[in-house]
């Protein structure tokens, strides 16, 4: 793209916003530890923006605060969506220090244990309160039928908010697409690997059409 | 008494509804909770409201009554159930006072102003600890000078001042016979772990400590609360985030 160009689309994209009445719409990243949130998150940061969300991990619970990353402009057909992503933390109904105690001292993961429940709580606030809609994150290779998928969906479903669920991890052996299509038939789900960037077009095509 | 604006630490009974719309003094919206039975470790300049710094207001009462007999009635009969008084920091003058300067307060103010603060009551609803602390009155003979006496409750309760004698009254109230007792008492009847854990539990049908470390969660309880829990203590306590939207209504 000439610089031109990407100058006059700059300024372009600047005057759409500068005469719409929109706020970016929130769209929180959801799911329990380890589904890939923040992976996804940073796949779709760093595609668009350039810059990450926060540190991944295969420890559960690496993301004990929510994050945001505002504006971020994804062009999908000619046209621009712009939503502030907000990674969460894992939901989860229990927290338990001896999860991490093979990868940490007691201490550290006693604090990682408290500040991961006060992340669950917080989620479980902006849910509340500040998303306009949500990207369900569910590792594919895992059984999607959980209290805490169910019990989450169910909290969405009744505030009516826009949700896409993103079956990630579809690079591993185990994962099964169909598991989770049958588990939540009610909703729009879309296969991809948010580490290995598989499927993200139709990712991107999605949260365009979902939430733009 | 476990609830603590921690913007004007205006104090509130457990229970209170007052908080539920903000503070009514400052319009904070951010409280801490200090069981009434929590342990004394905690330091008393972290501005948390533990038994130590309540247990430590009767003496300064005490003793600053007792330099002034004419105010010792005032201080000791309507402490309880007092109003905002006159001479106490209003919470926009505590705010620009962060900086720790009060250069442009006399000392003896200062010293009434802290007690005054230390002694807003809301509801005239005082704990068991402070009852018995408050009766327990010191001897003349275990009470400094009263010329020192004011500057040193407001030293230790104000913290950092730029009065050029800032570290005689340091030393002072450190040096004050009945401070160091008062502060070590409340571990006699120190709860433990256990039954700050089972009052928090009370306290969070949300949150449930199973041991430190390990919680369970009630997910539809956390995103039914209106109010939202940014930290959370195995010691018992907890600061919420009121909501702006239940102060303007």
């Amino acid at each position: 793209m000439g610089l031109l160009k990407g100058l006059k689309d700059s300024i372009s994209r600047a005057t759409d916003r500068l005469f719409s009445d929109e706020e970016p719409k929130r769209i929180g990243i959801y799911g329990p530890p380890n589904a890939g949130k923040t992976t996804l998150a940073n796949r779709i940061a760093r595609d668009w923006t350039g810059d990450a969300v926060g540190t991944e991990s295969h420890i559960p619970h690496e993301t004990r605060r929510a994050r945001r990353k505002e504006n971020v402009e994804i062009e999908r057909n000619g046209k621009t969506v712009t939503i502030d992503i907000v990674d969460t933390p894992g939901v989860t109904t229990k927290v338990d220090y001896e999860e991490f105690t093979d990868e940490m001292e007691k201490d550290d993961a006693v604090r990682r244990s408290r500040e991961a429940t006060e992340g669950v709580a917080e989620a479980m606030h902006w849910l509340r309160e500040d998303v306009d809609g949500v990207i369900y994150v569910l590792d594919s290779a895992e059984d999607p039928i959980t209290q805490v998928n169910t019990m989450l969906i169910g909290i969405i479903e009744s505030r009516d908010l826009p949700v896409l669920i993103f079956a990630n991890k579809i690079d591993l052996d185990d994962s099964s697409i169909k598991r989770i299509e049958d588990a939540f038939p009610q909703h729009q789900t879309v296969p991809l690997s948010a580490k290995e960037g598989d499927n993200m077009d139709e990712v991107y095509d999605n949260i365009a059409e979902y939430f733009g | 008494m476990p609830h603590q604006c921690t913007n004007c630490d205006r104090r509130f009974p457990d229970g209170s509804k007052e908080m539920l719309s903000g503070c009514p003094d400052c319009g904070g919206n951010k409280f801490q909770f200090a069981p009434a039975t929590s342990e004394a470790s905690d330091d008393a300049s972290s501005g948390e409201a533990t038994p130590a710094t309540e247990s430590k207001q009767p003496a300064d009462a005490t003793a600053t009554a007792d330099q002034d007999p004419a105010s010792a009635s005032a201080t000791s009969g309507q402490a309880p159930d007092r109003e905002w008084p006159e001479t106490a920091r209003r919470p926009a003058e505590k705010d620009g006072r962060l900086d720790g300067s009060f250069a442009d307060e006399s000392p003896a103010e200062a010293g009434t102003d802290a007690m005054a603060d230390d002694f807003e009551w809301v509801n005239g609803e005082e704990d068991d600890a402070q009852a018995t602390a408050r009766s327990d009155v010191v001897s003349p003979d275990e009470l400094p000078r009263t010329a020192t006496d004011t500057e040193a409750v407001s030293s230790r309760t104000e913290g950092a001042t730029t009065d050029a004698s800032d570290g005689t009254r340091e030393t002072d109230a450190r040096d004050r016979p009945d401070d160091g007792r008062v502060v070590s008492e409340p571990e006699t009847d120190q709860p433990s772990i256990d039954q700050l854990r089972e009052e928090l539990n009370q306290q969070f049908e949300s949150i449930k400590i199973v041991n430190p470390g390990q919680y369970e969660l009630n997910l539809m309880e956390l995103y039914d609360r209106e109010e939202h829990i940014v930290s959370l203590q195995e010691d018992g306590r907890y600061v919420i985030n009121v909501p702006e939207s239940w102060h303007d209504s």
